[in-house]
């Protein structure tokens, strides 16, 4: 698939200070978490590009620097050839109308106190689009239809109370296409629905993905899914990219030790694992973001490491077409 | 569906209110008083005693600080109540141009201490002659007043036999007392107490009362056709009056506090409304905005926070002409403060709602987001709050108008107090006086304190768990 | 089912929540046993009954919850008939214990972890402090975890580790019997690995009979030997780990659509099947096979009667009209 970038980041970084204590800020110390440290990727147009990692590595934070809810402390973000890293208040309005989120949680991303109409209506009410009550109506049922609530008029009166989780996201999925994006951030949208319904979101979203022509950014920690869902993936690893690629040729053929790790580490439903025990080429866990290793920032957990690894950082280096690691193993 | 959903959550809310007891007990207070304000044309004997409080002629035919009627129930004497008798029978005799009226009416007497006053009301047109006469059991008539009427096109006439009957009660009592207490000052006597007494020794300083019907008839001379009084009635200030009493300006006490009462519910409704809003709406934007703007707002509040209120109040009544509505404004200047700090906690939680974030995501301005998700999820927190600030605003009300600073236009509790304090109610034992406006302003302040707290413990842990 | 190997044998239990809008159907005649030395899985959809009918074996229903039926045998003792106090005593935390749901994010955050496993060990056996630390460096040790966390808070620690140490609290006293109600639900692929492997190892060193929670069908087929799959408080196929992932699957046509809905990281599939719908309501559940509004193969007899589970092979049960007339 090849076509124009429709977002570009660059060396991104997202730095959040840490509370010092009085001793600290007398000698003028500050330490930071550094939630995302340098992520450069970019995503093609009608892509679905991945972000996966374990909890707590940034991909969070990256979705909601693309979404502009923060600021980046260094680096930039050009969506369709412009740059957008530091937008007024009416650029970035319009920006939101071209990039839009779908939230982990459907139980909190979406009032309680709304009813689904009322949450499909907001959007059009802040970007003035629709003129009349009737007009905007319309643009609700199109959008309901498309996330196959069907009948769009059994579901619009409804509290979110009185949908199921699967339901919920369904309208918080709408509730992004109501703007017609071009592009939609989508942070863990099936990690908090049940398994039975997770598959016919994932098949919805991607439905909705082709018929609209429309790029995703899908944020997960489940790598099953991510094969299934997407078509590039990029592994993070506090708060760094480690392993880039095609889906398929970075869960066949992946090489940096973390991205085996995870691989490995995934359960499957295949008989008679019961009685072994699962070995996870990895050690301890994951260290803390305010206090990332030197060098490679996964090598107190890498079991191939070396000395180079303790001291150099690895850049991200292309190993086959499109497929890029950052690891001092590539000889 | 919309409105179901309403109605659900009302009934939800109903049921939990339901279970605590006190909350019921304020809400079935709040519902007396709000049935007293609209019953109370029906309840009190002066419906417009709001309006006419400060009015003397309003008052003029109630008696000088007599205790209220159920006084009688406790005590061996009995005194006579106040009462108006409109019934009477009517005569007529025309002597040609002239007509000779004769209206009489007639008063069961059957008490210890007679009333204070027995006041003839009627309405002439003309130039005619009033005469009073009084017909007691004995059979005595004792002739009282002969009144011309000066021309008019229609006034009210009024006679008092207490005012106006002075010499002629004295004369009718003089004659059946020993000649040593004859000498008793005229001025001292009280006509009613000798009107309504046996005719033997004593009358004039020991009375006994003399119990039977009275017959007070009015004779009128018209002396031309068209001349005519109508609209006679006879108005008895009795020894006990009204529910309540009078005060020493013969004011109604039952009709002033339960005039008191709308009054009350319009200061401490209308400045927890007001003050409560301001509070939430400041704590919400302190809380979402954040930052420097935070500080800021934070700092003005601690300002606000470390002003006392009541000097203030009492500074700013004294240099104003103080009227309700200056004062509403003025003590919600003060209360705001009393939401903001927890509002602000709570908005700095909602603020961390994911929906939040999804609402900034879609592109709403910060106004959207305080007035349309953040607020109304306060909503409940607010009434519960505002419910606790009524008895407040009641009570500084009170306080102001206590130091005879309040609105001078009403009536409210707090200034029925002052005039008991200042008319000496405590001294001179007028404790009909001082303890209902007191005890309708603790009464109120229960009220709403009841319904607040109910309300507190049923919205607080929904709002945590939501 | 009999078998002088069950540990732990449960028999027609129903447990039902008695709230303003009904009578919640939340366990319907559920019954199964535990071998000893075996891990059991039980696995359905979010609200379908899991936690609520580990729960009743601890007769720890909150109310307005309420056992109202069936027999709860551990070694062959009825415990339906227990006094709190017995259940206290004797069976709670000595027989048969529980990793709790989310019970990771339940530890108090002021108190350090070494007070907190002291206060739970000390409110079921009286136990001399020294001993009672002895014993809790031991099993902390024995979850992987070194001595000094016990004077840790628990917000330094991970959540992984934080699981270990509800793990570790859950075997203090001995049982025989483990529940781990979804252990790894929140916590992340490698960490989740890392916690499987934990409680397959103490399995074996410990000769623990472990009751395994889990929404994820994949997860379940990493630790259950034996599988119990529960739809809307019923149970509606039993079979072993080899029956339900190996080449023949699962019967069920619930089971059936669910696996096929998990997805897998070595094949590319271009769709994933999913099992339209969502789970009736326990208030009012639909009649005759519960499963049936959403069943793709639904029998006019699937709507009126109730199937019960037939043994279709050797251990392997079903409850399904389809497949008991063939
Ligand atoms: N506002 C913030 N202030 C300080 N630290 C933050 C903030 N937001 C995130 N972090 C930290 O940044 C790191 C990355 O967080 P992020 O939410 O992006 O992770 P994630 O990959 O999305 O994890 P998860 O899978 O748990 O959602 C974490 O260590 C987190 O504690
Ligand atoms: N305290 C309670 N009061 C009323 N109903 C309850 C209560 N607890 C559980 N239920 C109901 O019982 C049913 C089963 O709940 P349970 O918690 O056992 O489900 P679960 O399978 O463990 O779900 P999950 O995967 O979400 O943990 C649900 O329908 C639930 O609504
Ligand atoms: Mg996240
Ligand atoms: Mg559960």
């Amino acid at each position: 698939m090849i076509s124009e970038p429709i977002l570009k980041v660059e060396n991104l970084k997202e730095w959040f200070p840490v509370r010092r204590t009085i001793a600290q800020i007398l000698k003028g110390e500050r330490t930071w978490i550094k939630a995302v440290d340098g992520i450069t990727f970019s995503i093609n147009q009608g892509e679905i590009f991945g972000l996966v990692g374990e909890s707590g590595c940034g991909k969070t934070t990256t979705g909601k620097l693309i979404m502009k809810l923060l600021e980046p402390s260094e680096g930039k973000i050009i969506f369709k050839g412009k740059d957008v890293t530091h937008l007024e208040a009416d650029k970035l309005k319009e920006y939101r109308r071209n990039v839009q989120m779908v939230f982990q949680d459907p139980y909190a991303s979406i009032n309680p106190r709304f009813r689904a109409q009322d949450v499909l209506e907001e959007p059009l009410i802040i970007h003035q689009m629709g003129e009349t009550r009737a007009e905007r109506e319309k643009i609700i049922r199109r959008a309901l239809e498309e996330v196959r609530l069907i009948p769009p008029e059994e579901f619009m009166e409804r509290f979110p109370h009185m949908l199921s989780g699967g339901q919920r996201q369904r309208v918080a999925t709408a509730r992004t296409l109501v703007l017609s994006p071009s592009m939609i951030v989508a942070d863990e949208p099936v990690s908090m629905i049940d398994l039975s319904t997770r598959a016919e979101i994932l098949h919805m979203m991607k439905t909705v993905q082709r018929e609209l022509g429309l790029t995703y950014l899908y944020v997960t920690h489940d790598l099953s899914t991510a094969r299934y869902f997407t078509d590039r993936i990029a592994v993070m690893y506090l708060g760094k990219i480690v392993e880039m690629g095609g889906a398929d040729e970075i869960i066949d053929n992946a090489f940096h030790p973390y991205t085996k790790a995870l691989i490995a580490a995934v359960c499957e439903p295949i008989p008679g694992k019961s009685n072994t025990i699962k070995e996870v080429p990895i050690k301890g866990e994951i260290p803390s973001a305010a206090n990332i290793p030197s060098g490679c920032r996964f090598h107190p957990r890498c079991l191939y490491v070396k000395p180079q690894c303790q001291e150099d950082e690895p850049i991200l280096k292309e190993i086959d077409l499109g497929h890029q690691v950052a690891c001092h193993l590539i000889s | 569906m919309k409105w179901i959903d309403i109605k659900a959550g009302f009934k939800d809310f109903w049921n939990e209110f339901k279970n605590v007891k006190f909350g019921l007990f304020g809400l079935i207070l709040l519902f007396i008083f709000i049935l007293a304000v609209f019953l109370n044309p029906y309840i009190v004997p002066f419906p417009e005693a709001s309006s006419r409080w400060r009015d003397i002629t309003y008052w003029e035919d109630n008696p000088v600080s007599a205790p209220p009627v159920w006084v009688n129930w406790f005590s061996s004497t009995k005194r006579a109540p106040s009462l108006i008798i409109r019934e009477h029978t009517f005569s007529e005799e025309k002597m040609r141009k002239m007509k000779l009226t004769r209206t009489i009416f007639e008063y069961e007497y059957s008490y210890d201490l007679p009333p204070l006053d027995v006041i003839f009301h009627g309405y002439a047109k003309g130039s005619p002659v009033i005469m009073l006469n009084i017909e007691r059991p004995d059979g005595r008539i004792v002739e009282l007043v002969r009144r011309p009427i000066s021309k008019s096109d229609g006034k009210i006439v009024r006679i008092s036999i207490a005012k106006d009957t002075r010499i002629e009660s004295y004369n009718f009592g003089a004659k059946y007392e020993s000649p040593e207490q004859n000498r008793i000052i005229r001025e001292m006597v009280k006509p009613t107490s000798i009107l309504f007494s046996e005719a033997k020794e004593g009358i004039l300083v020991h009375p006994t009362p003399l119990k039977g019907a009275y017959k007070i008839i009015a004779e009128i001379i018209l002396p031309s056709e068209t001349d005519v009084v109508e609209d006679v009635y006879l108005s008895l200030s009795g020894s006990v009056s009204g529910w309540l009493g009078t005060d020493n300006s013969k004011r109604d006490i039952w009709s002033g506090v339960v005039a008191g009462v709308k009054w009350a519910l319009l200061i401490g409704l209308l400045t927890a409304f007001t003050a409560v809003s301001i509070g939430v709406i400041y704590g919400v934007m302190s809380a979402y905005l954040g930052g420097w703007r935070d500080s800021l707002m934070q700092r003005i509040f601690e300002l606000f926070v470390g002003i006392p209120l009541l000097p203030v109040l009492i500074v700013m009544s004294a240099i104003f002409k103080p009227s309700i509505w200056i004062l509403i404004i003025m003590m919600s200047c003060f209360f705001w403060v009393g939401p903001v700090k927890t509002v602000r906690s709570m908005g700095l939680q909602i603020k961390e709602e994911t929906y939040i974030e999804a609402a900034r995501a879609l592109g709403s301005s910060s106004s959207r987001i305080i007035f349309k998700h953040m607020v109304p999820l306060l909503i409940p927190y607010s009434f519960a709050s505002m419910a606790l600030y009524v008895p407040s605003a009641i009570v500084y009300e009170a306080s102001i108008s206590l130091l005879g600073l309040g609105d001078s236009t009403i009536v409210t509790w707090g200034q029925i107090l002052h005039d008991a304090l200042t008319g000496g109610a405590v001294i001179n034992g007028l404790w009909w006086w001082v303890i209902p406006p007191g005890l309708f302003i603790a009464l109120m302040g229960m009220t709403f304190a009841f319904i607040g707290f109910a309300m507190d413990k049923i919205l607080h842990p929904k709002l945590r768990t939501r | 089912m009999a078998d002088t190997n069950d540990i732990l044998k449960v028999e027609n239990l129903k447990i039902n929540f008695f709230t303003r809008k009904g009578k919640v159907y939340a366990v319907d005649d559920v019954s199964f046993s535990l071998k000893k030395g075996e891990t059991l899985g039980l696995v359905g959809e979010s609200g379908c009954g899991k936690t609520t009918t580990v729960l009743g074996l601890m007769k720890m229903i909150p109310p307005p919850g309420k056992i109202t039926g069936g027999r709860i045998l551990i070694k062959g003792e009825d415990i339906i008939p227990l006094s709190e106090d017995e259940m206290r005593e004797k069976i709670r935390w000595e027989k048969i214990s529980m990793v709790f749901q989310g019970a990771m994010n339940c530890l108090t955050p002021v108190y350090t972890i070494g007070k907190q496993m002291m206060e739970t060990v000390q409110e079921h056996k009286e136990m001399e402090y020294l001993q009672a630390k002895k014993r809790i460096i031991n099993y902390l040790n024995l979850v992987g975890l070194p001595e000094d966390i016990i004077r840790r808070y628990p917000h330094e620690l991970s959540g992984g580790m934080k699981q270990r140490v509800v793990i570790a609290t859950a075997l203090f006293l001995e049982p025989e019997i483990v529940i781990c109600d979804e252990p790894t639900t929140a916590l992340d692929v490698v960490v989740q690995a890392q916690i499987i492997n934990l409680i397959k190892r103490l399995k074996k060193k410990l000769g623990l009979s472990v009751i395994f929670i889990t929404h994820d069908l994949a997860t379940e087929a990493e630790v259950a030997d034996r599988l119990l799959v529960m739809y809307a408080g019923k149970l509606v196929e039993i079979g072993t780990n080899e029956q339900i992932y190996g080449k023949r699957g699962p019967i069920h046509p619930y089971t059936e659509k669910l696996l096929k809905a998990t997805p897998r990281l070595h094949e590319k599939v271009e769709e994933l099947s999913f099992i339209p719908g969502t789970p009736p309501d326990l208030v009012d559940p639909p009649s005759g096979c519960r499963f049936h509004p959403r069943c793709l193969e639904v029998m006019e007899k699937c709507k009126k009667d109730i199937p019960s589970l037939i043994e279709v092979e050797p251990g392997h049960w079903i409850a399904c009209w389809r497949n008991t007339n063939d």
